[in-house]
């Protein structure tokens, strides 16, 4: 077995859990179940991992069996990278079938016809996606194992999700062998990236719950707690405040969970206004600023500032649009005619 | 107050720029002599090498030797009625290594008096009132001299927080700064932990237009108000909320960043122009002071 395998194969299995290397050398299928066995995965990662690569060396792996393996472990952990969307577009509108072998050729013959040294790999999972590795080498270099690019297409739509590598010079010809493959004929960048791949999906394919105006007053569920010796008066006005905010989060975003996204990001080219009496800053080029929010989970969060009384109600559109306008990256300019907010 | 063009020599001030400095309040020493310097290095020095010996939470291996240097900076003070600075550093030099072999500097703490009057003025003889202390390097470092200062002289270390307040005040002064080359976003960072998701916001404004906001809303060139600094920051607020609808003023502002310096609420600040240097120790120091008072 060639040494760089062994050697890949090693730090692929250190980067495991403990715990979750039998599960992952399962899913791989790669060493038998009886080899499995001979596994001790008492001790230090160090040598459960020197003796997976022994037995590797015994199945004689080469490059596509640890690519694989590396797949796997990036499919179970995918929210460790940040995943941009791009979407495809098709020339006409004839719904072609799609074959899965000619895709991996087509895909395949693009990337070799202007780089020998790649190593590409494809697993197909369950909910049509389909992922591909790749790792890119130049003329007179081996890939590079270590930041290889990873790409899941869903066959059904015309949407992308890439982790690219750190190698950015090999996005043109990784854009261009997924049109060829898949039969379209552009692609662009979406405004829209997160670590959580799932809530990239959930947002692009409408998969979350949506806003639904509806037009009966609710009456408040458990959420609100009121204290306990409060003049009447005053509680009922919260309450009724509070209705009024829980019924606006309702419609603007829905009542299932929301889409997991870590940031949002703001580039606002608009003009400052002020208060006359203030007589401060009346300049005639635009205020510039940046704005990021960032969160665990950024739509729950805004969701909340209403209710917490950090925000009025309804929020601002251009928070919520982020679902539907599937972006998390903005620049907002000035309409010239009327006081609204325009994202080109 | 005295302008802000005053300014130190740099070379003499380069070790203090772009470097994250702890802030702590300090309280008067007693008994500390200039002229001892020597000696108080020596000790502190011994007190470092005991509390090793005794195996005292000190994150480097055993194989180091740790130097103790202290030395006066004569050009760190604001008037002839401060102190000058003090300057602790610690550096390591290997056992194992040859003679010839560079002493590796792994701590550096200063003390500081920049137009801290208000606090020595009233003072007995035998105290020296250096209330700003600054550290950089390993927290265990920091206590381990700090506590043998406290033994010594009869002092008392502080973290120096800052709150919102004075964080607003900092980023509209260090906005407003004319600088030559181009400069860094001015930034304020908000966080609002309350939530079941915690949120953080990062407003950064162009430099340039940040600057022509705070020239419109500063009155008297070179001396600032509290009403001045509550309409800048009241101007940015509104902004924010005109495209977000969200109360900036209730979250909770924890760092500022401007090409000048930078400071977080838990008291590091990072000071990046030497031209500015004076005028930001001035306002450290009095911080410390408040602290201390």
């Amino acid at each position: 077995m060639d040494e760089t395998v062994a050697e890949y194969i090693r730090r692929t299995v250190l980067k495991i859990p403990k715990d979750e290397i039998k599960m992952m050398l399962q899913k791989w299928g790669f060493l038998s179940e009886a080899q499995l066995q001979t596994l001790n995965f008492h001790q230090i990662k160090d040598n459960i991992s020197q003796e997976v690569v022994q037995l590797c060396e015994e199945n004689s792996a080469d490059i596509k069996q640890a690519a694989l393996l590396d797949i796997i472990y990036n499919h179970i952990y995918q929210d460790k990278r940040v995943w941009t969307v791009y979407q495809m577009k098709k020339s006409g509108d004839e719904l072609e079938y799609f074959d899965i072998t000619d895709f991996k050729k087509k895909f395949k013959r693009k990337i070799r016809s202007a780089l020998k040294n790649v190593t590409i790999t494809f697993k197909e999972y369950e909910d049509n996606a389909i992922w591909i590795r790749v790792a890119w080498g130049t003329p007179y270099k081996k890939p590079n194992q270590y930041k290889p690019s990873y790409v899941v297409y869903h066959s059904q739509t015309p949407y992308v999700f890439i982790a690219a590598s750190v190698i950015r010079s090999n996005m043109p010809l990784l854009c261009q062998a997924l049109i060829v493959a898949s039969n379209y004929h552009d692609i662009r960048e979406m405004e829209l990236r997160s670590h959580s791949l799932n809530s990239l999906k959930d947002i692009v394919f409408k998969r979350y719950s949506q806003n639904f105006p509806t037009n009966t007053t609710k009456p408040l569920q458990r959420e609100i707690v009121e204290p306990e010796n409060a003049d009447i008066r005053i509680v009922q006005e919260n309450r009724s405040e509070k209705e009024r905010i829980y019924r606006l989060n309702q419609e603007i975003f829905g009542s299932g969970p929301q889409p997991k996204l870590e940031f949002a990001q703001y580039r606002l080219e608009t003009m400052f206004k002020s208060d006359p009496k203030l007589d401060v800053l009346d300049k005639k080029e635009p205020f510039r600023c940046l704005v990021k929010f960032s969160s665990p989970h950024l739509l729950e969060s805004l969701k909340s500032l209403a209710p917490a009384g950090m925000a009025d109600a309804p929020l601002s559109p251009l928070l919520t649009c982020i679902p539907h306008k599937a972006r998390n990256y903005f620049k907002i300019r000035e309409k010239k005619s009327f006081e609204s907010f325009v994202s080109p | 107050p005295p302008p802000f063009q005053e300014s130190v020599d740099p070379q003499k001030t380069a070790f203090l720029l772009r470097k994250a400095w702890t802030l702590y309040s300090v309280t008067p020493m007693y008994r500390f002599r200039r002229a001892c310097l020597r000696d108080y290095a020596r000790l502190l020095s011994a007190s470092i090498a005991a509390e090793k010996q005794k195996g005292l939470a000190v994150e480097v291996g055993t194989e180091l030797d740790i130097k103790v240097a202290l030395s006066s900076l004569a050009e760190l003070r604001g008037s002839e009625l401060d102190h000058a600075a003090l300057l602790v550093q610690l550096s390591s030099r290997s056992k194992a290594s040859s003679r010839n072999s560079e002493d590796k500097l792994v701590w550096s703490g200063w003390f500081c008096s920049m137009f801290g009057d208000d606090l020595s003025e009233n003072l007995p003889e035998d105290f020296t009132s250096l209330p700003l202390f600054l550290s950089h390097g390993a927290e265990s470092y920091t206590a381990l001299v700090g506590s043998w200062f406290q033994k010594t002289f009869d002092c008392c270390f502080r973290r120096l927080a800052i709150s919102p307040q004075n964080l607003s005040w900092m980023v509209a002064m260090w906005a407003g700064c004319k600088l030559d080359r181009a400069a860094s976003a001015v930034e304020l960072v908000f966080s609002v932990p309350r939530l079941a998701q915690p949120l953080d916001i990062s407003y950064a404004i162009h430099p340039e237009d940040a600057k022509a906001l705070w020239d419109t809303v500063q009155k008297t060139p070179g001396e600032i108000t509290q009403e001045e600094v509550d309409v800048f920051m009241d101007c940015l607020y509104a902004h924010f909320h005109r495209h977000f609808k969200i109360h900036l003023s209730a979250a909770k502002l924890v760092k500022v960043s401007t090409a000048v310096a930078s400071a977080h609420c838990d008291g590091i600040v990072k000071i990046l122009h030497s031209q500015y240097l004076p005028g930001v120790l001035m306002l450290l120091t009095e911080l410390a002071i408040s602290q201390i008072q």
